[in-house]
């Protein structure tokens, strides 16, 4: 398939052509394989379940508006309901009361669903090792992305999520659970401290504090 | 104001024996031990009695006494229940306390005086273990039914880690759901509306997009109209009280910024005025004029979140796109002076973390300038929508007497006409020099709310620029060797700095035994901390008494006949957090 994209000021040329059956098949029709066209789909609009705990939830909610604008990344239609939604955000503390709710509420999801861990509360504990806090979401259900942060920044959250849109991106589904292993493959995620370790080692100067 | 030495003599008179102590505190008012068998004759006393009209009931808990050490002045107890309470009329608070003894202590009830006290009494039992005697629905309140033990006594675990690993089997989850089963009975509600006509009662959270968090209402329903509202808090407490008894003092700072997630350093000040004011710290003007000028910034990011959201609740989608965007324009200063944008932990003890940065006043000169059209545009945006004003105006209607019964402050109180603004009535910090005014209400409905909440944006823009004007030259921290460690050039020659030195930054500061209370007009209400010394480098007992936790125990008593569209209205015009009810 033949496609581009423009600049926004980029003058307008005319498609210039020649009008054949050969240039119309090329301009129509897509040749790929079905897996790699489900998880094009699929990482393109993960749609959030509309599911907030407590300050990273603010954060979260920032992330939508226009300043950082999650829609670029195709995450931006909010689901009242976790049955319509592809991905939960667990934004904040994950309490020893809410635990009973949160894991209904991502059971009541439908695969494939995809669970992002924001904030140092929800990937650990965090600061909260107290009474009424689960150590981390992880204790009772699968999570795809961690964020850290306390609470993290729109942008790293926004990372997170293009994370897991290279995630989705890279699943793969066997031919048949006869032939290959059940249910379907997902990739190592790596642990971003170690990949940009070499990037931000090479910072040798930061920005004092007391500058604007 | 006037002195107190009336109030006890009033008290002395009308019940010879009530008065067991009178205990001295750091505050600038003070507490009496009443006896356990006159406390309720006494509150209704000092509540009524002309020329005292104790009529609010500010805070309400306990302190377990049991590994207390210092106790001057104190009769023996094993544990302690106090109460907070304000006079309008005097302009002054006053401490009552009771000593309770025994394995099983047991106080009688004060919502026969204030039927507010209800949820406080809850609290109180479900962390303490405290019966109290004739209260009409004594359950938990914050932690899950299933719960075995009161976590602040002193005996209960802090830590998660040290309770075992947190496990979830589909049982246990079952169990769990099944005690979150609304049973009406429990509660004292019936089914049955008429002959034959049935309530039906609509679970609402804590899983709901219009209660801004995690927050759940059970809505006893004749078809359309609200019946009756019962509220299930706790869903988000995360011990804010109990952690401030296993930080040092400063490093507890970090955990108020998160009590009250929206308004960050806003937080951290009543809590370092309490501990200044034990440890009789004095801290330099530049720092006063800074957590200022801090808190008014972080007053109007609070209200642009909830003025945002509040328009998105009534249906509006644009002005919560445009508001947040105002509230990044904000938070560039905030993280240009701070280091972060919501949770700064930038006050300490003494001062402020760091002097303000070069350039400073340009950011901020700028946001002033930018800001002011805005809001203009945002009342014609929002305040003046046709619709918007169907859905609040003469929604959720109270009156000021009903407010004070129930505890309400900040503009939920003032929007009845009621002109309460501790910043104006008991200024703290150095509120008493600025100009500014406070925006009243008349009728006390939703709109008002609203109303007054933009308009204290202006105000706090006010008080900023007076702040950039009039910011004085100076430290921005105190040189008490309790808040900043000794100069670092001294340690090399004199073995005592040093060693003052490695035990401040190590183990943290030891404020003096005492008690000690600040409070702050936040962006939500009044919020105040009550601190407990015993001499160490911890709090004893941290009490933080947040405003949301008595506005969303009346949200049932004005909202009963609407609908839910309505009480979309009236839960959004509270301006609530749930860190902030639920602690």
């Amino acid at each position: 398939m033949k496609w581009w994209t423009t600049q926004a000021n980029d003058p307008v040329s005319a498609m210039k052509g020649t009008g054949s059956m050969e240039e119309a098949v090329q301009q129509s029709v897509v040749l790929t394989t079905m897996e790699s066209m489900i998880n094009w789909g699929r990482k393109n609009s993960v749609w959030p379940f509309n599911f907030g705990l407590s300050c990273c939830y603010v954060e979260m909610a920032t992330s939508i508006t226009s300043k950082y604008d999650v829609s670029r990344f195709g995450a931006e239609v909010i689901r009242g309901t976790p049955r319509e939604a592809d991905m939960m955000v667990v934004a904040g503390t994950v309490f020893i009361k809410m635990a009973p709710i949160i894991r209904k509420l991502y059971e009541q999801m439908m695969a494939p669903r995809w669970i992002i861990a924001m904030g140092a509360c929800a990937s650990s504990g965090g600061m909260y090792d107290i009474y009424s806090v689960v150590q981390g979401v992880d204790k009772f259900m699968p999570v795809d992305v961690y964020v850290p942060g306390c609470p993290p920044r729109p942008d790293a959250f926004l990372e997170g999520i293009v994370l897991l849109r290279d995630k989705v991106g890279k699943e793969k589904r066997p031919l048949s659970w006869v032939i290959g292993p059940q249910g379907i493959i997902r990739p190592d995620m790596p642990s971003m401290r170690d990949m940009k370790r070499d990037e931000r080692k090479k910072m040798t100067e930061i920005r004092p504090p007391d500058e604007v | 104001m006037q002195g107190y030495d009336d109030i006890g003599e009033k008290l002395k008179n009308k019940f010879p024996e009530a008065i067991v102590y009178l205990q001295p505190t750091c505050d600038a008012f003070p507490t009496f031990w009443i006896d356990k068998n006159y406390i309720v004759p006494v509150l209704g006393f000092v509540k009524n009695e002309p020329g005292l009209e104790f009529k609010f009931l500010y805070d309400l808990s306990a302190i377990d006494e049991q590994a207390r050490k210092n106790r001057a002045c104190q009769p023996q107890s094993n544990f302690t229940v106090f109460y907070q309470l304000l006079s309008f009329s005097r302009n002054q608070f006053l401490r009552l306390k009771v000593a309770l003894n025994g394995d099983r202590p047991s106080i009688p009830t004060a919502t026969t005086v204030w039927p507010m006290a209800n949820w406080y009494e809850r609290e109180v039992y479900d962390m303490f273990g405290i019966q109290f005697d004739g209260h009409p629905h004594l359950t938990r309140i914050l932690m899950p039914r299933s719960w075995k033990g009161h976590p602040l006594q002193k005996c209960h675990p802090a830590r998660a880690t040290e309770m075992g690993k947190f496990q979830l089997p589909e049982d246990k989850m079952l169990a769990e759901q099944e005690l979150y089963q609304f049973k009406p009975e429990e509660w004292g509600l019936t089914s049955q509306s008429g002959s034959n006509e049935e309530f039906m009662f609509l679970n609402l959270g804590p899983q709901h997009p219009g209660t801004h968090g995690i927050l759940r209402l059970v809505l006893q329903m004749d078809g359309e109209d609200i019946v009756n509202v019962v509220p299930d808090i706790g869903f988000h407490h995360r011990g804010a009280e109990k952690m401030g008894e296993r930080q040092s003092w400063h490093t507890f700072i970090p955990y108020t910024d998160r009590v009250e997630y929206l308004s960050g350093v806003m937080n951290n000040f009543p809590y370092v005025m309490a501990v200044e004011k034990m440890g009789g710290i004095k801290i330099p003007d530049r720092a006063e004029v800074i957590r200022i000028m801090l808190c008014e910034l972080f007053r109007i990011s609070s209200h642009l979140v909830w003025y945002g959201t509040f328009a998105q609740d009534l249906g509006m989608m644009t002005p919560v796109f445009l508001l947040f965007y105002d509230r990044e324009r904000l938070f560039t200063i905030i993280e240009a002076i701070c280091g972060d944008r919501m949770h700064p932990n930038w006050f300490r003890i003494g001062g402020v973390a760091q002097d303000l940065p070069k350039g400073w006043d340009t950011l901020v000169r700028d946001f002033i300038k930018y800001m002011r059209p805005r809001l203009k545009e945002y009342d014609k945006m929002i305040m003046k929508n046709r619709i918007f004003k169907a859905r609040t105006v003469g929604i959720g209607v109270y009156n000021t007497e009903e407010a004070i019964e129930w505890g309400v402050t900040g503009a939920g109180l003032r929007a009845t006409g009621f002109d309460w603004d501790f910043r104006k009535r008991q200024p703290y910090s150095l509120y008493d020099q600025f100009e500014f005014e406070i925006p009243v209400g008349v009728n006390g409905d939703c709109y008002e709310r609203a109303l007054l909440r933009a308009e204290e944006i202006r105000q706090s823009l006010r008080i900023i620029e007076q702040c950039v004007n009039n910011m004085p030259e100076g430290p921005y921290k105190s040189d008490n060797p309790l808040t900043t460690p000794a100069d670092k050039k001294h340690t090399m020659y004199d073995i005592e700095t040093l060693i003052n030195h490695f035990v401040n930054v190590t183990w943290g500061p030891v404020i003096p035994a005492g008690e000690g209370y600040c409070g702050v007009e936040s962006s939500k209400g009044h919020n105040g901390y009550y601190l407990v010394s015993d001499g160490s480098t911890m709090s004893y007992r941290t009490r933080i008494r947040t405003p949301s936790f008595p506005h969303i125990q009346f949200v049932p008593q004005y909202s009963k006949g609407y609908t839910i569209a309505d009480l979309m209205s009236i839960l959004g015009a509270v301006d609530f957090v749930l860190s902030d009810i639920d602690r």
